[in-house]
């Protein structure tokens, strides 16, 4: 069998060798030990030797060439081989393209990092675990005992150094705990959007009072306490969007007729002191239309579903900051009972309760549908957060003139967009369309809802 | 708990004189440690007792005989080598730290060492910078070896007494300062295990671990916290390699906060170890970083003032413990 | 060449006879060619084996320096134990390693005497009594104190008799340099520990002769006689002479319980390791050297003692030829260690990420083969 002499690895850091000087020739005798070549590596001018006795064959890699360590440089054939014979059996390549260096498993074991005798934390960031912005300092036993007793971090002022919340500030509020806690349980459900208790568009716009341009008006940075009811608010908005499928059905709504209506009864009504809003009409035929689909009436129970047999629209309302700021949604019991004159002096109650005292519990429990309104604002459409345990959210925008086709022609009318959000587990896209064109009809023809 | 009180020093020796009597493979050499009675008199008695053969003095000559009772270890005989002081292990370090702990690995487990090194570890006694190391900081790092520092007497007898069985390489490292303290140790066969921690003084507030002659300071820091309502529980590792782990992290489990104190100098030692363990297992258990209290990062002065200061004394640790804590 | 007298050579340049110069039987001359032969194909292969990068790290070849390894070993006792440094090969096989557990070694792989983690510079063999293979210059010498120190503790300490057994520590010259090396003689001279001290003194430490780097280094001896050691300057070339000599200073060892030092004048043809260019030296002193090569020393002894044939020469090499290679394709076939190996063998215990301890093939062969 031949042997294939390889550039030889001479020192232990050569990686390309370069023959110097061949000593033998093609045809020529090679006894064992015989100094074959001179080569050029790394370091220094080594002498190659071979190994075995024979006839080089054929040389592969001329002398100035350099090549990678194991590259074929020659063909040795041992006795009883004809050396000719070896020319076609020349390993292909053997000088144009040099060979990857054989990995040899006997190289220097890579050296294997050492199992730690301890489990590595890794834990990078110290943000909490609300994915609020601020970066909270809290020492890791104070973060877990707060959580054990459910104790909201925004809470606490940290007694330890930069403020960080310690073992004995959680320990502290835990004893005190009680009203914080308490305050945010039963029905109180988060809603994400304001409804405001007038209708007047330029009345309710909350945001900025009295807000005058400064110069350069500069950031202060400030940290905002956070009261025990947004708290929760944020922890029920939170466990709503994460655990309930919600997805989004829209449908726009030819709102001339209700505008017409609502001008005219106000008019008629205005000395019994009855001034109807847009969202009185719009509760009451969401109300009305639950009767042809119970399920939007429903709360999903795990294993079954709970059809309500109460209509009760809930309705949001923004708090302003002194009384905790949020929002809250009042319940209007029985909406598909009362008429428009009732809905609309209900919510105005319960919109001027929630800021003066505030609403009792009950006022806020039971809702099983929600609708809120940003309509006043201008908002064209809007998707809102089902505030649990519904199963369906109605947010609708405001009325505006637009162009609209009627008959095949151009023309101006006011339109409405509503934009259903619903619980997939309950309510299947089928059935939210279905809906909607009920309510449609509804909002379209207003006088269904007189009677 | 034994009746009897003897010193830390005659309690080494007991170590040494049973395993003697049960194996005739061991043997002890060393400078001093046959005519001389033992340079710190721990061998006293014990050329009488076993003769020149297995008392064996040596002339200053740390790497031979280190290297040479290694060699003799390799084929079965059981040397405990004196060093005067782990001051002098470094002139020996080549054998102590190249070969003892390595021979089993590196010839596939043919042959192993059992062998002990021990001398006395630490400063405190005005020695200098040259002759008060705290050889911990320097051979902890080595895998292959075990090592083992006793703070009370019956532990000298125990850990010894299991270094001499052991078929591993240990390092035991004594203190100059203990050699006389008293206090109660069995009589008889007294075996203390390798790897298992012991709280000397249990609390709730703080958790304290420590090796060797630090113990006592820890003790007496807690002494004085206790008078200011801060209850210490203090933890005697016992053993470096193995480290007992798991009694420092069920303590800090529930105390939430914890302090090391380690002789050595704080940079890639023990006492950083056993912090970074800790942080790794008690993450959420831990109201404030782990506090380290190690003698001053700087050679060892000579002058008593220094050198007190220099070490992580009870002052030094009752301050960790209440920054610790967050109090003033 | 060598400073001391042929003693293969008579006054007048004449080879003397084998039976004037040695009481070795045929068989055990035919033996050391034997291994003599099985260690220059194993060092060439080896070689060989580093250039195709099957052998990574530091290796040393021992070719040229046969006749030390197998006239000591053959002059000693298998229960004495015998301790050298890096350049270790051939003690390995003169010991009795079979060539394949030597290679695996090499190639890294679980079989090999070491289960692939020391490497070239660590052949350990238990049942051969071979201590190592040490890589710290003059490491060993303290130790192979201690290997005699034990022996004698054991015959007379333990068994309560007299001492029965020699050491033989081998070092290079470079290791005279070292201080473990004064330290290592001067107890064992205290402690009447039979360790001999064997100096391979083939001239250079790596690139530095041994003039630039030792005093007295025309009579290295003189250091061992500086400690109480019996001093013996030995000619390395020739098999027969090494054993003849060497039998003496062990027989004397052992009877006394006295270290000594030997001073054996060797060559290493190759270069100190596999890196070294060789340009510290001259290609003519080399040739001279090479020219008197030990294997054929004692090949032309046996012819003329009618011992051996070109014939029987040609196939015995070929022998040797056959198993080496035979020994290379069972290093390659065996498989590299297995991950967990890289904690067993740290302590004899089992603790936190430590496995224990396990022999290695070649104990468990020797074991399985008894």
């Amino acid at each position: 069998m031949s042997i294939t002499l390889t550039m030889p690895r001479l020192s232990d850091t050569m990686e390309q060798g370069t023959i110097i000087r061949w000593n033998v020739k093609e045809g020529e005798e090679v006894a064992s030990g015989a100094i074959v070549a001179d080569i050029e590596t790394d370091k220094a001018t080594m002498e190659m030797q071979a190994y075995d006795d024979g006839v080089i064959a054929k040389i592969l890699v001329g002398e100035g060439t350099q090549v990678p360590v194991g590259t074929p440089i020659a063909m040795i054939a041992e006795e009883g081989e004809d050396p000719g014979a070896l020319d076609a059996a020349a390993p292909s390549g053997a000088v144009a393209t040099p060979e990857p260096v054989a990995e040899a498993p006997a190289e220097e074991t890579p050296s294997a990092s050492t199992p730690p005798p301890a489990p590595s934390p890794a834990t990078p960031a110290p943000s909490g675990s609300s994915g609020d912005g601020a970066r909270m300092r809290v020492s890791p036993v104070a973060r877990r005992l707060a959580e054990e007793h459910g104790i909201e971090l925004r809470s606490l002022v940290g007694s330890g150094p930069g403020g960080r919340i310690i073992k004995r500030d959680v320990l502290a509020a835990v004893e005190t705990a009680g009203a914080n806690v308490e305050g945010a349980s039963g029905e109180v459900t988060p809603v994400a959007i304001p409804m405001p208790a007038t209708t007047a568009p330029d009345q309710a716009l909350a945001a900025t009072p009295g807000s005058v341009v400064h110069e350069v008006p500069a950031l202060e940075s400030t940290e905002v306490a956070v009261s025990g009811m947004r708290q929760t608010i944020a922890r029920r908005l939170v466990e709503s969007k994460a655990t309930i499928p919600h997805y989004q059905v829209k449908m726009r709504f030819s709102m001339d007729a209700l505008m017409d209506l609502r001008r005219s009864l106000n008019e008629k009504l205005s000395g019994e002191g009855v001034k109807l809003s847009v969202n009185d009409f719009i509760v009451r035929a969401c109300a009305l239309s639950m009767a042809e689909h119970p399920m939007f009436n429903a709360s999903w129970a795990g294993d079954r579903i709970l059809v309500h047999g109460r209509v009760n629209v809930g309705v949001a309302i923004s708090l302003p900051e002194e009384r905790g700021g949020g929002l809250v949604v009042a319940s209007i019991r029985d909406a598909h009972l009362k008429s428009l004159r009732m809905i609309s002096a209900e919510s105005k109650h319960l919109a001027v309760k929630a800021r003066d005292k505030g609403l009792s519990t009950e006022e806020m429990s039971d809702s099983t549908f929600t609708i809120s309104n940003l309509g006043m604002f201008g908002v064209d459409d809007f998707t809102a957060i089902i505030n649990p345990p519904n199963s369906a959210i109605l947010a609708c925008g405001a009325a505006i003139e637009q162009p609209v086709v009627r008959d095949h022609q151009l023309a101006v009318g006011w339109e409405m967009a509503a934009t259903l959000s619903l619980d997939h587990r309950v309510i299947d896209g089928a059935m939210a369309a279905r809906y909607l064109g009920t309510l449609k009809g509804m909002i379209e023809e207003p006088m269904r809802l007189l009677a | 708990m034994s009746e009897r009180v003897i010193e830390f020093r005659d309690a080494l020796r007991e170590a040494m004189t049973q395993e003697m009597h049960r194996d005739p493979r061991v043997y002890l050499l060393g400078e001093e440690v046959a005519q001389y009675d033992g340079a710190y008199k721990v061998s006293r008695g014990m050329l009488e007792e076993f003769g020149p053969r297995r008392i064996i003095d040596t002339p200053i000559s740390e790497s031979g005989f280190a290297g040479m009772a290694i060699g003799s270890a390799m084929l079965g005989l059981r040397p405990i080598v004196e060093f005067m002081s782990w001051s002098f292990s470094l002139v020996a370090a080549d054998p102590i730290l190249n070969n003892a702990p390595k021979m089993l690995y590196m010839s596939g487990g043919q042959f192993g060492c059992p062998i002990v090194f021990r001398g006395n570890d630490g400063a405190g006694g005005q020695l200098g910078s040259t002759h008060s190391w705290c050889v911990e900081g320097l051979f902890s790092n080595v895998p292959g070896l075990k090592m083992a520092i006793p703070a009370f007497p019956d532990d000298a007898k125990g850990l010894l007494a299991t270094a001499i069985q052991d078929d591993d390489p240990v390092f035991m490292l004594e203190s100059e300062r203990l050699l006389a303290m008293k206090g109660h140790v069995p009589e008889g066969d007294h075996y203390v295990p390798f790897g298992k921690a012991v709280i000397r003084r249990p609390g709730t507030d703080v958790t304290l671990v420590s090796f060797g002659r630090p113990v006592h300071f820890c003790l007496e820091a807690a002494e004085e916290l206790a008078k200011e309502g801060i209850s210490c529980e203090v933890i005697d590792g016992r053993t470096i390699r193995p480290l007992d782990i798991d009694t420092i992290v069920e303590s800090v489990r529930r105390t939430n906060s914890c302090v090391v104190v380690d002789q050595s100098w704080s940079f890639g030692s023990p006492g950083s170890e056993i912090a970074a363990q800790v942080h790794a297992h008690c993450f959420d258990d831990l109201d404030n970083h782990v506090m380290r209290v190690h003698s001053a990062d700087v050679p060892t002065p000579y002058a008593s003032n220094l050198e007190q200061e220099y070490l992580p004394n009870a002052r030094r640790i009752a301050e960790a413990v209440r920054s610790s804590l967050y109090v003033a | 060449m060598s400073s001391v007298t042929d003693p293969a050579r008579t006054a007048t340049g004449g080879r003397r006879s084998l039976a004037d110069r040695t009481s070795a039987t045929p068989e055990q001359l035919h033996e050391w060619l034997r291994q003599m032969l099985l260690i220059r194909e194993f060092e060439v292969r080896t070689m060989q084996a580093y250039q195709d990068k099957k052998i990574g790290g530091f290796c040393h070849i021992y070719i040229g320096q046969e006749a030390v390894a197998v006239g000591c070993t053959a002059a000693v006792r298998h229960a004495d134990p015998i301790v050298t440094a890096y350049r270790d090969h051939g003690h390995a096989l003169a010991r009795g390693m079979h060539p394949k557990y030597c290679m695996a070694e090499m190639f890294g792989r679980i079989g090999g005497c070491a289960k692939g983690k020391g490497g070239s510079m660590h052949m350990f063999d238990k049942p051969n009594n071979l201590f190592g293979g040490h890589g710290i210059v003059g490491a060993q010498t303290p130790l192979g104190a201690g290997l005699a120190f034990a022996k004698k503790y054991q015959d007379e300490v333990i068994d309560g008799g007299t001492n029965e057994h020699v050491t033989l520590c081998f070092l290079g010259d470079g290791a005279l340099n070292q201080g473990a090396f004064y330290e290592a003689m001067n107890l064992a001279s205290l402690f009447d520990v039979p360790v001999i001290f064997v100096v391979e003194n083939n001239g250079y430490s790596m690139g530095t002769s041994i003039e630039r780097g030792t005093s007295m280094a025309n009579r290295i001896i003189a250091k061992g006689e500086g400690c109480g050691l019996r001093g013996y300057e030995i000619e390395g070339m020739d098999v027969i002479d090494v054993y003849e000599a060497m039998k003496d200073v062990a027989d004397t060892a052992r009877a006394e319980s006295r270290p000594a030092m030997v001073d054996l004048k060797t060559y290493r043809f190759k270069g100190h390791s596999m890196s070294d260019p060789r340009k510290y030296r001259t290609r003519d002193e080399e040739e001279q050297w090479e020219s008197d090569d030990p294997i054929t020393r004692l090949r032309d002894a046996m012819y003329d003692g009618g011992l051996l044939d070109e014939a029987a020469f040609k196939a015995l090499a070929k022998e040797q030829k056959l198993i080496v290679r035979e020994s290379i394709a069972w290093a390659e076939a065996s498989p590299e260690p297995p991950i967990e190996e890289l904690h067993t063998d740290v302590y004899v215990e089992r603790f936190g990420p430590y496995l224990g301890t396990s022999m290695p093939q070649i104990v468990t062969d020797a074991e399985e083969n008894r």
